[in-house]
């Protein structure tokens, strides 16, 4: 196994289990929700998905509408369905799907 | 366990309400095995991803990452800010539990804090299916974990090049990643995160085009939290 991918692994899932477990521990109850760290903190999660959604969807996106078809179809099952069960499972499965149907079609 | 005597929902209960997470990460961690064996990783290396970092984003951008020859620090530091929004999870379940939530074991459970459990969690409190307790948190997250591995597993040693005979599955599962980025961002969205997501997109797409994909996600991240830091999303995180 390398070496330096098990160190960016054990510092990322470190972190991980540290965000995830130290704030059950701690009374953030005194936060100001104006605050600096609480705007930060409020804003990052949305930046973070706004970001990785983007970055993960341009290299798909293309001049060809042809090959755009599977994108606009797959992200609007993604929506419709989120709409209707609010659920991120059922959204998610649901847009894979009719990519790849839209994709089997054109 | 005192939380257990006034409402009592066990680790089977919890179990129960992670068939939906198990069955949305059994496929995305399958794809994530195919496509960490296509990016040259042992099937080892990707089983033991998927059990140390355990976050799915992070996982496929690390794949990104290292494929890129990115150094090890800057990776590090890209993934950890990426899931610093976890550190909101807790708190939030929490406060929904109530003051006698118990928290003596959370440092095992917690590590199973997923966005996708903490969506479970909170919402079968919400609906009234089930309240807090840490065998109710222990078979939840236990479920979704089991899914996470065993697809990531699967996935692995199916290889790189085990859907080249499916092109239609091989381009379904390749959407799954922003199907999930943008079903979550939906999960969270609320009128006063508007110009953070915009702002946070807008630099994606430039600093990608600009300079690289990876100073765009960074870039991206930072100039959203910065706008949200700035009072530009007055508001920002109500949407949990």
């Amino acid at each position: 196994m390398d070496g330096s991918l098990l160190m960016l692994a054990l510092i990322v899932g470190g972190c991980n289990w540290a965000f995830r477990f130290l704030p059950t521990k701690l009374d953030l109850s005194g936060q100001a929700p104006e605050g600096v760290l609480a705007r930060f903190l409020a804003a990052t999660g949305p930046a973070a998905i706004a970001t990785l959604f983007v970055a993960s969807v341009l290299p798909m996106v293309s001049g060809d509408w042809a090959k755009m078809a599977p994108l606009g179809a797959g992200v609007l099952a993604v929506v419709a369905v989120f709409a209707w069960r609010r659920s991120v499972v059922q959204a998610t499965l649901a847009g894979a799907a009719v990519y790849g149907a839209v994709f089997a079609l054109v | 366990m005192s939380d257990r005597a006034t409402n009592p929902p066990g680790f089977l209960s919890g179990l129960n309400q992670a068939l939906p997470i198990a069955m949305g990460y059994f496929p995305i961690a399958f794809s994530f095995g195919v496509a960490a064996t296509r990016a040259g990783l042992t099937e080892a290396e990707a089983v033991m991803l998927s059990v140390v970092i355990y976050a799915g984003a992070a996982q496929f951008l690390a794949l990104a990452l290292i494929t890129s020859g990115a150094p090890l620090l800057v990776s590090a530091f890209t993934l950890v800010a990426m899931n610093l929004r976890h550190v909101l999870y807790g708190p939030a379940l929490l406060k929904r539990a109530g003051a006698g939530a118990r928290t003596r074991h959370a440092w095992a459970w917690a590590f199973g804090l997923t966005d996708e459990v903490f969506g479970a969690a909170l919402g079968a409190m919400a609906r009234g299916k089930a309240g807090f307790s840490e065998p109710f948190m222990f078979g939840l997250g236990i479920g979704a974990y089991a899914a996470w591995i065993s697809g990531t597993a699967v996935g692995a040693f199916a290889g790189g090049g085990a859907l080249e005979g499916w092109p239609v599955l091989d381009a379904a599962l390749g959407f799954m990643l922003p199907a999930l980025f943008l079903s979550l961002l939906l999960s969270i969205l609320t009128r006063a995160q508007l110009p953070v997501i915009a702002i946070a997109g807008a630099v994606t797409v430039g600093l990608t085009l600009a300079v690289s994909s990876t100073a765009g996600i960074l870039g991206g991240m930072v100039a959203g939290a910065l706008t949200g830091v700035l009072g530009l999303a007055r508001g920002a995180g109500d949407g949990r």
